[in-house]
Parts: structure tokens; C-alpha cells; sequence
């Protein structure tokens, strides 16, 4: 049972993190590699928040209003010329995401931040004790994935960002503001990694490179789901339960490496990873 | 940046001591520190109190009247950093000694350095022992003595039997691990699990899980210090984990930040601030006069630094010259009284101490409830 609830709760987590690369790359087909910054951002939140001595749930939405803001700053500066030319918007977000963790060094110096827990202790579920924190990822997991696929599927701009994933000209032919469409993409993009942040900060530490443990994984999960965040739960709770399992029978060490093989093995096998378009 | 701003300070003081100084050409201490990397957390207050130790003998008047000058070169916590380091040091700065503290892939990298240079070395970080070398000596604890005191109180006040170990992957966290199963089985106890993370993991999930499910009375962790330490404190600590738990990497500053999270962790030290003795009274207010608001709180790495920076001075002096046979020689019979007690490296190049036990209270102070007087570090260079 336990290890149930690890493997759902670890794929949660992963959904979470991965949501905000996911929401970019999709409709832009820019890979976002400051991500791994916009969660440190949305983590040092929590300790704004905290250091402001406010309710620690309002880090959530005071995380998702930064992300956003710094994201549309970002769109406009950095990676609006370059959505035609990918690699350089690689090298740029790699490049702004040094930045940012620089800039949070100076602000907060490198140190471990503390922050304080939005949830403690456990609760009895299915007849053992669990983290209750940990089950509360799931629910957050299941909001994040039932509001983008609601964004997509039941608004104005989940249609326009779907004519725009399939033929941005013909989108554009049409009087759909694409510039517009990608801007709003991004800035949510870049909103719900912080918000990922702030979650994050009761499980894990909070420091300037906090945010780089996490991409590479988050990025494999991504580059296998494709534009789907359908194909992103299977993905999180396969490779997330490989993990899991692997490191429980196994060796947690070889648990560590496991999403990046298995992503790369699929990758491999089927070049489109596991999305059907 | 503050690593800057600590190297221009000190580059001042250079310049200061130089300006009244004793008779006689500065007797050259190297540092390298890891003012960058792992260390930089904990490599500031190894500066400070590196600086408090000089400025107290030049004021003193020196040795053998001649004043000391700190020589201090960022290692990156690493052995590439090390290299370029101890080189420079050895090479183009021409210490005498070299005092500091380190990783232990720094000291390792730095080793073959002071033997070809014939440079004395005097290593003040704990370290997983065993690391032998003629012009090598160490002040600070190793397994032999920081592990004991855990144990025998988790046997002994909380009946433990059954023990859970975790680690970082990487030779301080291992051999730490490696000791206490032995010590652990040796003590009549069994070890029920021993799981190891990389060294930047953070999602210790699989591994809590296994250690709920082990029937674990105790649990000994010995990870890198900050981030992994602080997930897996926090992690242990939602999953609802109340066994008594030691902690080999913690130190009482982060304890501190980790307010409630570190509430009711074991540490075993050979310094903490709270020791109620003359010298570390004087020691305290000594660096509160000194560094004011920059103060970095004194800790298990650089109060040995002190004292190794006055074992030095008294080496020297007995000897009646920096040469490096005669100070070698010198180091092993020589004591000094510093914050923690009195220090002398005289069983194997290493030091006995004595060791407290302390526990982490809901305000994140340590508290010892144990004191282990004179903790021999056991045979670590018998060859020597």
C-alpha cells in the first residue's frame, strides 16, 4: 500500500514540476531551460512570505503572480525573437536561468533557506500512516491537470493555442493574435513553475540550485510526453513508479538515474515518445 | 560578492600587520578554504577565526619574534581547486605551514603537495579517518570518536537494538556509515538497513518508506550537509518518523535555521557554543569584539582551526625554528587550551577530545545531555 501511495504521490510531484516545461514546449516548441530558475523563484517566495511573517498558503498564488510577471518580462525581452530559431532560445533560457540563480545568491546568499510547512505530520489513508503533505501533491497534481485541460480544451485561448500548435500561418491567416496567444502561453508557463517551487519547498531544501536538480528529469518527462498533458501523467506515473520501485528494490542510486534511461530507451524505440500527433 | 568582500578585508589586514610588524620576516600560514562550492557555507567563519588566532599572537608579540601572516586561497571545495591552491601556496606564496580546513577530496589532492614541497600540514576539519602522511596532523574528530557517543546512548537511554542507516553517496558519508555498522554490531546491536542517495538527490521518498517499514529503533543518517541534509530531515519528519535519530552532518547553525523540522536530533561534536569553560568564554566575547554583526557563529570546524593555528605557535616555539623536521617533530608533544579543552595530537598525528552529545530542542539550541571526556581517535596511523 505504502508503496502505492509513493509511486502516486512521486508522480504527482514529477506532474508538477513538469506542468510548467510541459504548458511551453507544447504550444511553442521552445524548451524552456531557465525552468529550473523559475522554480527557485517560485520557492524563494515561500520565503518572502514567510519572512513577511504572512499565512504560508498565500506563497501558492504570490509564486504563480511572480512566475507570470517574470515570465511576460522574459517573452517580450528575451525569447520573443528567437521562437523561430529554437537552438538560440535553448542557449538563451540556459543562459537567463544562470542569471536568475545568480541574482537569487546575491539577494539571499547561498546558504539553505527554511521555510515553514504548509502541512505536517501524517494521516490514515487506506490503513497506513502517510505524509499528509505528500497526498495533498496529488490533489494539486489533479487541479493543475484538470485546469490546463480545461484552459485547452473549454476556453477562447485553449482554441487559439491548439490552432496555433497545429499551423501557426494558417492560425494567423485566420486573425488569431498569435503574438498574443504565445505571450499568455509563456506567462503561465513560467507561472505555474513557480507556483511548482513553492510547492516543492516543504519536501525539499531551498537554495539557489535547488531548481537544476529537478529539470533534467522534468525534461525527459516532457521531450516523452510531447505536447500532451494527458501523455505527461502516464509518463510521470510510469517513469515516476520505475523510480520508485527501482529504488526500493534495487538501489536508491540506480532510483535516481532511472527516468533519464527509461525516457531515453523510449525515445529511442519511438521517436515521438508517447504522443500520437 | 562576500567572498570578495573577506578577501579584501583580509588583504587590509595583510597590509596592517605588515605595518607594525615584530622583527624579523612573517611567518607564512596558508588557508586554502572553500570559499567557493560545498564549503562556502561554513569556509567564512573558518576565515574569521583563522584571523582572531593571528591577531592575537602579533599582538602578543609573535613567535619567536617574528608576527604571522594569513596566506588564504579559495579550493573550491574540490581537488582541481586544491591543486591550484596548495600550489600557489607551497610554490609562489612560500608558506611555512598550512592550516585549514577542508573537504576530504581537497586534503587528498593536496597531500602529495606539502610531501613533495615538505610543507607541515595541519588538517582541522573532521574527516572519515585514516588519511596518513608524515607532515600530516589532524585536531579535529574522526569516527572512533564522534560515533561512539550516539550509539551507546540510543543502546543505552532508548533500548534501541535495531538501527537504520542513510547516507549521501560519497566517502565521508559512506566511511562514517561503514564505522557505525561496525561499532553498531559490535555494541550487540543489528543493522537493519543501509540505503545511500547521490549526493545532489533530494527525493528520499523510497527510502523513508523502507525505513518505516524495517522496524528500525534508531536511525543514524550521514548525509552532505545542507540541501540533502535538510530533505531528508524534512521528509523523515512528515512521514512521521519519531525514532531517536543521530545526525553525523549537522551542525548547531543549521539546526537553528531548520527550527522545528531539526527539533529532537542527536548531534555529537567536540564544540559546541555552549560549553561552559574560561577559554571559550573568552574565545566567544573575543570574536563578538572582533567581527561584531559579521560575525559568523563559531562551529565544530572553526574552533579547531584556532586551536591548530595555536599548536603551530607552540610547535614552533619548542622547536626554535619554522623548519619543517624540527616543527614535525614538535607537533605531536606540544598542547594548547583552547574553547574546546585541552588539545594535544599526540596518538598518531591525531587528537583525543572530548566529545558532547546534544540534542536539538524546539527553538533549534542544542542542548548536551552527555559529555564523553577525552575520546581517544583510535589507531589511525599506526605505520607512522
Amino acid at each position: 500500500m505504502t508503496l502505492l501511495l509513493d509511486i502516486a504521490t512521486t508522480a504527482a510531484v514529477l506532474f508538477i514540476v513538469a506542468s510548467g516545461l510541459l504548458a511551453i514546449f507544447g504550444v511553442l516548441k521552445i524548451i524552456n531551460f531557465a525552468h529550473g530558475a523559475w522554480l527557485t523563484v517560485g520557492a524563494y517566495c515561500s520565503v518572502l512570505i514567510a519572512h513577511w511573517g504572512l499565512n504560508p498558503w498565500l506563497s501558492l498564488p504570490f509564486a504563480f503572480l511572480v512566475g507570470a510577471a517574470l515570465g511576460a518580462l522574459t517573452e517580450r525581452l528575451i525569447v520573443k525573437p528567437l521562437y523561430r530559431r529554437p537552438l538560440d532560445a535553448i542557449l538563451a533560457t540556459w543562459g537567463l536561468g544562470i542569471v536568475i540563480g545568480q541574482l537569487i545568491t546575491l539577494w539571499f546568499g547561498r546558504d539553505v533557506q527554511m521555510t515553514p510547512n504548509l502541512m505536517s505530520g501524517t494521516v490514515g489513508f487506506l490503513g497506513v500512516d502517510y505524509s499528509a503533505y505528500r497526498l495533498f501533491a496529488v490533489v494539486a497534481a489533479l487541479a493543475v491537470g484538470i485546469g490546463f485541460t480545461f484552459l485547452l480544451d473549454g476556453t477562447r485561448l485553449g482554441l487559439s493555442a491548439r490552432a496555433v500548435i497545429m499551423n501557426e500561418s494558417l492560425a494567423r491567416a485566420l486573425g488569431i493574435d498569435t503574438g498574443n496567444v504565445r505571450l499568455l502561453t509563456f506567462v503561465i508557463g513560467t507561472g505555474l513553475a513557480g507556483l511548482a517551487g513553492a510547492l516543492l519547498t516543504p519536501l525539499t531544501s531551498v537554495d539557489p540550485n535547488m531548481g537544476v536538480a529537478w529539470l533534467i528529469g522534468a525534461f525527459m518527462l516532457v521531450m516523452v510526453a510531447g505536447s500532451s498533458f494527458g501523455a505527461l501523467a502516464v509518463a510521470c506515473l510510469l517513469f515516476g513508479g520505475a523510480q520508485v520501485l527501482v529504488s526500493t528494490f534495487l538501489n536508491p542510486v540506480l532510483g535516481g538515474v532511472t527516468i533519464a534511461v527509461l525516457c531515453a530507451l523510449v525515445l529511442r524505440l519511438n521517436p515521438k515518445g508517447f504522443a500520437r500527433g | 560578492m562576500k567572498n570578495r568582500a573577506i578577501l579584501t578585508a583580509l588583504a587590509g589586514l595583510l597590509l596592517s600587520t605588515a605595518a607594525f610588524a615584530q622583527s624579523g620576516e612573517a611567518i607564512k600560514i596558508g588557508v586554502p578554504v572553500g570559499l567557493s562550492g560545498a564549503n562556502s557555507v561554513v569556509a567564512p567563519s573558518v576565515v574569521q577565526s583563522s584571523q582572531l588566532a593571528v591577531d592575537e599572537i602579533n599582538a602578543a608579540g609573535g613567535v619567536l619574534g617574528r608576527p604571522l601572516a594569513l596566506e588564504i586561497a579559495d579550493d573550491a571545495s574540490g581537488a582541481a581547486g586544491a591543486q591550484r591552491a596548495f600550489d600557489s601556496l607551497v610554490y609562489q606564496k612560500s608558506v611555512n605551514v598550512i592550516i585549514s580546513m577542508e573537504t576530504s577530496a581537497a586534503r587528498n589532492a593536496g597531500l602529495p603537495i606539502i610531501a613533495k614541497g615538505n610543507v607541515p600540514y595541519i588538517y582541522t576539519s573532521f574527516y572519515e579517518g585514516r588519511s596518513c602522511n608524515k607532515n600530516l596532523f589532524v585536531d579535529a574528530w574522526v569516527p572512533e570518536q564522534q560515533v561512539p557517543p550516539i550509539v551507546d546512548n540510543f543502546m543505552k537511554a532508548a533500548k534501541a537494538k535495531k538501527f537504520y542507516l542513510i547516507g549521501s553517496d560519497y566517502s565521508f558519508g559512506r566511511g562514517m556509515l561503514q564505522f557505525s555498522r561496525a561499532y553498531i554490531e559490535k555494541s550487540g546491536g543489528t543493522v537493519v538497513g543501509e540505503d545511500y542517495l547521490p549526493m545532489d538527490g533530494s527525493d528520499w521518498t523510497a527510502i523513508v518508506s523502507k525505513l518505516k517499514a524495517s522496524g528500525a529503533e534508531a536511525i543514524i543518517t550521514s548525509t552532505a550537509g545542507g540541501a540533502p541534509n535538510v530533505t531528508l530531515t524534512k521528509q523523515l519528519k512528515a512521514a512521521g518518523v519519531n525514532l531517536p535519530y543521530g545526525n553525523l552532518a549537522v551542525d548547531e547553525g543549521t539546526a537553528k535555521g531548520m527550527g522545528k523540522d531539526a527539533a529532537g536530533i542527536y548531534i555529537s561534536a567536540s564544540y559546541v557554543t555552549s560549553i561552559d569553560s574560561p577559554a571559550n568564554q573568552k574565545f566567544l566575547k573575543a570574536m563578538a569584539d572582533k567581527f561584531g554583526k559579521d560575525l559568523k557563529t563559531p562551529n565544530d570546524l572553526s574552533v579547531p582551526q584556532y586551536e591548530a593555528i595555536y599548536l603551530y605557535k607552540a610547535a614552533v616555539e619548542k622547536a626554535k625554528s619554522t623548519d619543517t623536521a624540527a616543527v614535525v617533530a614538535a607537533l605531536p608533544g606540544v598542547s594548547f587550551e583552547g574553547p574546546r579543552g585541552v588539545i594535544s595530537m599526540s596518538k598518531q598525528h591525531h587528537a583525543p577530545l572530548t566529545m558532547y552529545l546534544g540534542q536539538v530542542g524546539d527553538d533549534g539550541g542544542v542542548k548536551v545531555v552527555d559529555t564523553f571526556k577525552d575520546v581517544d581517535p583510535g589507531a589511525q596511523c599506526p605505520n607512522l
